[in-house]
């Protein structure tokens, strides 16, 4: 009879465990994916100079008026242009201000992605055509109130873009020739380690970048 | 197409008229034979149940249910492209359920002794979804086939009056689940499953 307890405890456990599972959630965010990709005709040994802003990166949001990201409201725009500024001079470009002709403008946003949905959930089936009441408070039952499930998600992504301000077009038009998509940004156990950690993998993911 | 639903049928009423079956609940353990560059860790996270019965003393039949789920850790790695590269881990799961109608043969009649070694065959569906899980993304795609299902067993009573004992079996799944993302042409398994039968009289 040990035999049998023992089987049917170890059975159920596996059968249980066995159910659709999904990787560790922890391990799934520990770092960010990082993708990069660039214009095969860009020259990036010819360009020398770049600008980039200082303490404000774009914020796109279907969540918030807001179109920027500033410090002092947040320590993220300083922490993560201060990156990626290393990382450039480090590839032998010369940062330069806006209005002295820069070969490459950096563009650094957040995209973000916010929804949410609710459901009413209705115990004991109340409610769905063809089903019965699960009880009712005065007939010897219970009444089982319906309940609101809320969910949400927020993601979002960090994009980093290299301009081509060298080579205008004649009616003025400029074209990226490097892009960097960081995600997720919202989800992360350390946000500030892991996007230090991802925007240097873009760099050194790109070793075309550089003088 | 029309008899081998009859045939399925016939054989099913069989089963279910027949004097001695069993019943059974197993844990699986699968190894993947197919596209093993994707996943092939053995799955300990597999199950089966399924129920038979007796048309002759040697011969039976039934329905078997199964699932599985198998997964794999893919370090990080950078994959290059003609223009860019992308840097993650993956994690690689195949969520696989089946339903089989079997038969078997008992090399032994089934009022013989307290073990009856078996040979079986099952043919049925599986439908397999393959996902792929990288930081909040996920890409997937799911798919069913046609699945056999050659197993060879033994049931065990515990004692000759017992209804309860261990059945064990090992079994090769072929299933034509395929996968044009995942590149999987079919899926293939070997299974050995151990578990508890309950049988009656």
């Amino acid at each position: 009879m040990r035999i049998v307890v023992s089987l049917s405890i170890i059975i159920f456990a596996a059968l249980t465990w066995g159910c659709q599972t999904e990787p560790d959630s922890a391990k799934l965010i520990d770092q960010m994916v990082v993708s990069t990709n660039f214009d095969p005709q860009a020259d990036f040994a010819a360009y020398t100079t770049y600008a980039i802003p200082t303490d404000t990166i774009g914020f796109v949001s279907n969540n918030s008026t807001d179109t920027i990201i500033t410090s002092p409201e947040s320590t993220f725009p300083r922490q993560v242009l201060s990156v990626i500024r290393r990382n450039l001079d480090d590839r032998g470009y010369v940062r330069v201000a806006r209005n002295e002709n820069p070969d490459v403008g950096v563009n650094v946003m957040v995209v973000n992605d916010f929804n949410l949905f609710q459901e009413v959930v209705y115990p004991g089936g109340y409610g769905y055509p063809g089903s019965y009441y699960s009880g009712y408070y005065g007939y010897g039952s219970y009444y089982y109130y319906p309940y609101v499930n809320t969910y949400a998600y927020n993601t979002g992504v960090l994009i980093i873009e290299l301009v081509d301000l060298k080579n205008r077009t004649p009616d003025n038009k400029v074209k990226v020739v490097w892009d960097a998509y960081l995600g997720d940004v919202y989800s992360t156990i350390d946000r500030a380690k892991q996007s230090e950690d991802a925007i240097n993998q873009a760099f050194i993911q790109s070793p075309y970048l550089g003088k | 197409m029309r008899y081998i639903i009859l045939l399925i049928v016939l054989f099913s009423c069989s089963s279910l008229l027949a004097q001695r079956k069993y019943i059974y609940l197993n844990l699986d353990m699968n190894k993947p034979l197919s596209n093993t560059e994707w996943i092939e860790d053995l799955s300990m996270a597999a199950g089966k149940i399924g129920y038979r019965g007796f048309i002759t003393p040697n011969l039976s039949a039934g329905v078997d249910l199964g699932w599985a789920n198998f997964d794999q850790y893919e370090p990080t790695s950078t994959k290059q492209n003609a223009t860019g590269a992308i840097t993650t881990d993956y994690f690689h799961y195949i969520y696989s359920y089946s339903g089989v109608i079997s038969g078997q043969y008992y090399f032994k009649p089934e009022d013989e002794d307290r073990f009856f070694p078996y040979a079986g065959l099952g043919l049925g569906a599986s439908t397999n979804e393959y996902v792929l899980y990288y930081n909040i993304y996920q890409e997937s795609e799911r798919s069913w086939g046609f699945l056999a299902r050659p197993e060879i067993g033994l049931l065990f009573r515990f004692t000759e009056r017992s209804p309860l004992g261990i059945m064990a079996a090992v079994h090769y799944d072929y299933s034509t689940n395929k996968s044009d993302t995942f590149k999987y042409s079919n899926f293939s398994a070997l299974g050995f499953q151990i578990g508890l039968m309950a049988m009656t009289f």
